[in-house]
């Protein structure tokens, strides 16, 4: 058994096709145009007036809710009108935590004191929104996402109110840690947590959880008859939304120093499902692109000169206002004319970074590659056979008698 | 021989409508054994009741001696019963060696912590998935497909990428709901040939509903005949073939007292 075994082996092995991989230059310049990419952020975020900073960490902060948001709109395929509860939960939380318990001042903060604000944040809206998770396993759809509205509207309601946790309507102070207190150094600090979400969701999406995930939201039977545990998906999928909402959360109070609860309302949550789906719902890149664009978007507004006039002087409306009417704008016109959002259309782009040639379409050039094959203890190794020693020869009294029955079958089509 | 699936006294009601009564079936080791009836028979809904999407009001359900009444459905596919769905149960979105990888989850030996880190088992482990994936595939004779989605592939070759990724869940029973369907008469034959070769070579034991009756003549060892959510007759094929009733409940004979055509089976 054991010989035969082995030979199985090597014959299951057969010659690995080449797959398309860059040159050298190909890699040089695709390290080049990245580096382009990352620099030419780093440096803006380090050479940008303060408030441009300020704006700039908000949009890192955006990024990241919008890759929570992602988890439950783009990957599990439900709609959460909640988010500004779980947002708006972790940042009192971190607040509270660093303020009231740790002893900050408006004057100093310790790093570790931010750093254990932000985990206990990122467990605070992990925790809020497995409730969230637990109930989406009964309700999904149009009815999850009222349930989802109503959380929203209840965290508001009464979360945000209490006066010990929120600090009435005065807000709960967060000052930033030492040595990252200004807008310039604040903004570093959040792509760092941005870079760790991002790869976080790059990883799982990557391994059997996101596979699963995303069989899960396509049919739920058929996942479970791939032996999927179901149930333990959808909340694990909630629960890391929730992870990285609380985190969001804890920067975005340390962002603002002092936490009050109109920061978080439902425009928000409206917001930021327009931003995913712009970005381009489970479109990693585009996620990110499109918060950073919709957080940064009041500033790039004011580049415009006249406009600003235009828009204090005679609308009377602060440029924030026109985040949410452009930003219905474009999703109406991502809806109906590019599904894929931004980050189908920088889909060439990554795609060449990633690696592959450079082409507009998805498949242009896998359609013609061979996939590798290589041995394995596999399937048939596990009965000892390989598949050129499985003959139909033994089967033929079976196979005649089938043979048998379909000519029968014919004939009687043709009667 | 034991058996592998035993149904015993099962039986499901849906408000007033009695979906499966009394059904007691056995399917023994390394045997074909096909489940016939008219529409609405409740084929599809005792398959749902062995994978556990219903749970039954009376009876039990055993695999191997134990009773599985009420684990959950991927508890079921880990212990090694595997399922095709009558319409396609495969993951759009997700191409066919994608499919095939997915569907090996109960037996991927890394955690949500390993596929976080990024160990060295995790893309040993990956590899492993996709290697398995493609034996399957080459099994099947699939491999030019694997790379390539499931919009716009035929009816019959999605049927057979079910099997494939059924067989990627590396099930000891496999309960195919019509694999036929959406095949003309060769490719049914080539079925058969497939199912009879997967058998021998997999050790499989399997159960399946088919209307396809040289198929089920081909093929079978036993066969089940269900009607009205009873079980009508049972034999050998060509034995149930002449069975009056069974005649009968086909071509809507006088043994038919209401030609009601209820469709019990939930498409999953």
């Amino acid at each position: 058994m054991t010989a035969t075994a082995t030979e199985v082996l090597e014959t299951v092995r057969a010659e690995p096709t080449e797959r398309w991989s860059p040159s050298v230059q190909g890699w040089v310049a695709r390290l080049l145009v990245l580096g382009l990419i990352f620099g030419s952020v780093l440096w803006a975020t380090a050479n940008v007036p303060s408030y441009w900073a300020d704006r700039i960490s908000l949009a890192a902060i955006y990024a990241i809710i919008g890759l929570s948001l992602n988890i439950v709109l783009g990957y599990v395929g439900q709609v959460s009108l909640g988010h500004h509860g779980f947002v708006g939960i972790a940042a009192f939380v971190a607040a509270y935590y660093a303020t009231q318990k740790a002893g900050c001042t408006v004057d100093t903060c310790s790093f570790n004191t931010f750093m254990t604000a932000t985990v206990i944040a990122a467990l605070s809206g992990a925790v809020a929104a497995m409730l969230l998770g637990l109930i989406a396993l009964r309700i999904r759809g149009l009815y999850l996402a009222l349930i989802t509205l109503a959380y929203g509207f209840v965290a508001e309601r009464s979360i945000f109110e209490i006066p010990f946790l929120t600090n009435g309507g005065a807000g709960m102070p967060a000052t930033r840690p030492d040595g990252w207190a200004t807008d310039r150094e604040f903004a570093f600090l959040c792509f760092f947590f941005l870079a760790g979400v991002i790869f976080v969701d790059w990883r799982l999406l990557k391994s059997k959880v996101g596979r699963a995930i995303l069989s899960i939201k396509h049919s739920e039977a058929v996942a479970a008859t791939y032996g999927i545990n179901v149930t333990a998906y959808k909340v694990l999928a909630f629960v890391l939304s929730g992870l990285f909402a609380g985190i969001a959360g804890s920067l975005f109070a340390f962002h603002e120093t002092n936490v009050v609860s109109n920061n978080f309302n439902f425009a928000n949550a409206l917001l930021w499902v327009l931003m995913v789906v712009v970005g381009g719902l489970g479109n990693r890149i585009g996620v990110v692109i499109g918060s950073a664009f919709f957080a940064l978007f009041p500033f790039l507004l004011l580049l415009i000169g006249p406009l600003e006039h235009f828009l204090r002087d005679t609308l009377h409306r602060e440029p924030d206002y026109f985040t949410i009417v452009i930003g219905s704008g474009l999703a109406i016109l991502t809806l109906i004319q590019y599904p894929g959002g931004i980050g189908e259309q920088v889909a060439p782009i990554t795609r060449w970074l990633g690696g592959k040639p450079f082409s507009m379409h998805p498949e242009g050039h896998e359609k013609h590659k061979a996939p590798k094959k290589q041995r394995s203890g596999g399937l048939l190794a596990k009965v000892g056979l390989h598949k050129s020693q499985v003959s139909t020869e033994n089967n033929t009294e079976e196979l005649a008698a089938l043979g048998r029955a379909v000519e029968g079958s014919k004939e009687d089509d043709s009667e | 021989m034991s058996s592998v699936l035993s149904i015993k006294n099962t039986g499901i009601r849906f408000g007033g409508l009695v979906a499966l009564n009394d059904v007691n079936i056995e399917v023994p080791e390394w045997e074909i054994v096909g489940l016939i009836g008219p529409n609405g028979a409740g084929k599809t809904t005792l398959f749902n009741c062995i994978m556990g999407a219903y749970t039954p009001n009376s009876g039990t359900i055993s695999y191997r001696g134990t009773d599985i009444s009420l684990l959950p459905t991927h508890r079921r596919v880990a212990k090694g019963i595997g399922r095709t769905f009558q319409n396609i149960g495969l993951v759009r979105g997700l191409t066919v060696l994608e499919n095939c990888m997915v569907a090996q989850h109960p037996r991927i030996g890394y955690g949500a912590a390993g596929a976080l880190i990024g160990m060295p088992r995790t893309f040993a482990e990956e590899r492993r998935l996709r290697n398995y994936a493609m034996e399957v595939l080459d099994f099947l004779d699939l491999t030019h497909l694997a790379n390539s989605h499931l919009d716009g592939l035929p009816y019959g070759t999605l049927k057979l990428i079910e099997i494939g990724t059924v067989l990627a869940t590396d099930p000891d029973l496999l309960l195919l709901d019509e694999p036929s369907s959406g095949m003309g008469p060769d490719e049914a034959h080539a079925l058969g040939e497939r199912l009879l070769k997967l058998r021998k070579t997999l050790n499989l034991t399997v159960l399946m509903i088919e209307h396809h009756v040289p198929l089920v003549v081909g093929v079978c060892d036993y066969v089940y005949v269900l009607n009205f959510g009873q079980v009508m007759t049972s034999g050998r094929p060509a034995e149930v073939q002449r069975h009056p009733e069974v005649i009968a409940a086909y071509l809507g004979g006088e043994v038919d007292e209401s030609s009601s055509e209820e469709d019990a089976d939930v498409p999953a």
